[in-house]
């Protein structure tokens, strides 16, 4: 990190001067204008794309920075978002530190122990930019994601019990382990966490909405012996898909029967008659007629 | 919860809107045709007075011109001058309803002038049907009404056919906007009902269960028998209702079964898309009843393994069923058959002439504010055209209207390429 010193303030000015120019092959960008510096996360030390290529293109190798000596891979390099570089690792930092400490307001029961859960992430945050129990943090921020992801498969063997890599998932342990984790090191359980529901399972779609119908006169056959149904089905008009034979005869009995039953006369002479009403149609549509000019009903009588 | 299948048909508009019961359909045309002669009456009288005014005022003026009423609007009342003195002598309820009858029958005709299929024109008779209910021939002349509403059933039965095709077909005065312009009208009078419940396809489910029946293989409801017994029981069936049972061979029971489908038909067909029949019965009732027509032992066995004999409703439907047939047998063109030559052509001659009276008669008791639907759905439309030219705030108004829309969309879109531009100037 020997650009740390270029955070004081007086050192600004020769900071910019500095970005000029390629700690590496020091060539500066007066004499290449398309000159490009980037950056690898690994140790976030600046050099120009010319080096990049020259170096790194051919494979991992080491960092040319004196004192860094980090192997660095021609596919970790970036251009920097942030001229301050420390900046740049404290983004990429929180990035990665929001990625797996994900927990919503939602997902607690009070504010206060969400505001509990917050000050944990700004602490493992802080320690790994200060660098303060790195490993420590390291393997707190992986074990916690390891418990997540079980919960997360836990949800879906839940609904789909049958999956079979939700219950590999299960018989590894990881679950247990990562609770015996939470016995030993405390500061990792979050008090207040709400227990995770599993959405409750769809009923199967029904198309009749409840209704079944029941046939009172008739059973539909498999097969009729007329003529002309023997000559439909070996005519290729009605042997496209899509059309049934069997749905014809239904319709057709359905409609046989239709009505088989109701008398008019009395049910009819019964029920309290709208239709003989000359105002024509719904209420809605004299209503209309009554108040606005532009709907044309022509009123019968 | 179970639905069977008059539930389902409860469920039809056919049903919910254009069942009634006879009484109420007296009543209901009886009112229709009171209130259209009101109006007649009423519309007459104040086009006589206006005229008598304009006369007076150009006799005022003092311009030679005889006067006799035949002026501008003299087109558009039939027969003005003849009976300007007299009252206009309006239809009776029973004479709107002839005539509607006669152009259900003139309704088969020009279906099978333009060669359409048999549901078309069965819809297209009930549409009219339907339609005279809530309105009257001196209202909207039947003529006009029927080719509109036949070139809908053609849509609505999916057997299209363009207008001006259509329009070419009906006759030298007839134009595409004359087909089109009642359109609406109609549409209201149907009050957007368009289903029709015919029994035709039913028919064929009943005749097709019937042959079931003879070949031994029948599996609906039997009436606690077998499918062997219930063939037995048929091939046993006496010819007529009064006759001995003889028992006869399945072949020509099967034969006899063909035959009443074919007559049941043709009575389903020809006759009873002209009654009211589709309005006082159900689809089922109706099918049945033609059946009963037509093969009447068959048709109560049939029954009889539907229903017990034995439970209330038999009774009752079969009286349903056999009014059904009476209203049916009773129309004209069924005890034609049955007549001898001469005396059939006798009476229809008489027939002929008695409507051509009635027709004669409606020419002059017509409203005349409903003649010209042709101008009447254009004075609807949006850009009505009064006299010459639109009113000229509203098409000032319509203009800015106008131009600002164009403005906006020019000031998203930017503006239409000029013609120039895309030929590179």
């Amino acid at each position: 990190m020997s650009k740390q010193a270029g955070r004081a303030g007086g050192a600004s000015k020769r900071q910019a001067e500095d970005g000029d120019i390629c700690p590496v092959c020091k060539s500066s960008r007066y004499l290449n204008s398309t000159m490009e510096f980037k950056i690898n996360p690994a140790c976030y030390h600046r050099m120009c794309d010319t080096c990049v290529e020259r170096i790194f293109k051919k494979g991992n190798n080491m960092c040319p920075v004196a004192g860094c000596a980090k192997t660095l891979a021609y596919k970790g390099f970036r251009r920097a978002t942030f001229e301050d570089l420390q900046v740049e690792r404290e983004v990429d930092i929180r990035k990665r530190v929001m990625k797996v400490m994900n927990k919503k307001e939602d997902d607690f029961e009070t504010l206060r122990d969400y505001n509990d859960y917050l000050e944990q992430v700004e602490e493992i945050t802080w320690n790994l930019i200060l660098n303060i129990d790195k490993d420590a943090t390291e393997r707190k921020l992986d074990r916690f994601e390891a418990v997540q992801k079980a919960e997360g498969n836990a949800g879906v063997s839940k609904r789909e019990p049958t999956k079979s890599t939700a219950r590999v998932a299960l018989n590894k342990g990881i679950v247990p382990e990562a609770l015996n984790n939470d016995d030993a090191d405390t500061d990792f359980s979050f008090r207040g966490l709400k227990k995770r529901v599993a959405p409750p399972k769809e009923a199967p779609f029904d198309p009749w909405g409840g209704y079944n119908i029941a046939q009172q006169y008739y059973v539909l056959q498999d097969n009729y012996d007329v003529d002309w149904y023997a000559r439909m089905k070996s005519d290729p008009a009605h042997l496209v898909g899509g059309h049934s034979m069997q749905e014809y005869c239904s319709r057709a009995l359905r409609e046989a029967f239709g009505g088989f039953g109701v008398f008019i006369e009395d049910e009819i002479a019964a029920r309290d008659d709208p239709s003989m009403d000359a105002g024509v149609g719904t209420e809605h549509a004299a209503a209309a007629a009554v108040s606005g000019d532009n709907v044309n009903m022509d009123d019968v009588f | 919860m179970k639905l069977n299948e008059d539930d389902l048909y409860r469920s039809s508009t056919q049903f919910r809107n254009w069942s009634f019961t006879a009484a109420q359909l007296a009543t209901q045309r009886r009112r229709i045709n009171q209130q259209a002669t009101e109006r007649v009456k009423a519309n007459v009288a104040r086009i006589r007075a206006q005229r008598a005014e304009d006369a007076i005022a150009r006799d005022s003026v003092g311009e030679g011109e005889k006067e006799n009423g035949s002026g501008t609007s003299g087109a558009n009342t039939p027969n003005a001058v003849a009976q300007s003195a007299t009252e206009v002598d309006c239809l009776t309820a029973a004479e709107e309803m002839k005539i509607v009858d006669e152009f259900c029958e003139r309704a088969v005709a020009l279906g099978s002038h333009y060669s359409f299929p048999l549901n078309v024109v069965s819809t297209a008779i009930q549409f009219l049907r339907r339609f005279y209910l809530y309105n009257s021939p001196m209202t909207y002349h039947v003529n006009t009404i029927l080719r509109t509403i036949m070139f809908m059933a053609t849509k609505i039965e999916l057997f299209s056919i363009h207008v001006s095709q259509y329009a070419q077909g009906a006759g030298r005065n007839v134009s595409t906007e004359s087909i089109l312009a009642p359109e609406y009208i109609i549409m209201q009078g149907l009050r957007y009902n368009l289903d029709i419940r015919h029994p035709f396809r039913a028919i064929k489910a009943g005749h097709m269960e019937m042959v079931e029946m003879v070949h031994g293989k029948y599996q609906g409801p039997a009436n606690g028998m077998s499918a062997k017994e219930v063939q037995a029981k048929m091939l046993q069936l006496p010819t007529n209702v009064d006759a001995p049972a003889v028992r006869m061979p399945e072949k020509r029971v099967e034969e006899r079964i063909h035959a009443a489908y074919a007559t049941a038909t043709h009575t389903l067909r020809t006759i009873a898309v002209l009654t009211d029949a589709y309005f006082l019965y159900t689809p089922s009732q109706i099918w049945l009843a033609a059946h009963l027509l037509a093969d009447e032992p068959l048709t109560l066995f049939y029954l009889s393994c539907k229903l017990p004999p034995s439970s209330p409703h038999y009774a009752k439907l079969l009286g349903v069923l056999r009014s059904c047939a009476s209203l049916i047998s009773s129309h004209r063109l069924y005890t034609n058959t049955s007549l001898p030559k001469d005396e059939r052509d006798k009476r229809e001659a008489q027939h002929q002439t008695e409507v051509k009276r009635l027709v004669q008669k409606l020419k002059n008791c017509r409203d005349p504010e409903k003649v010209d639907l042709v101008k009447l759905n254009q004075a609807q439309k949006r850009d009505a055209v009064e006299g010459d030219a639109l009113e000229e705030s509203k098409a000032k108004r319509r203009k800015l209207a106008r131009e600002g829309y164009e403005k906006e969309a020019d000031a998203f879109w930017g503006p239409e390429l000029g013609k120039g531009a895309a030929v590179g100037e």
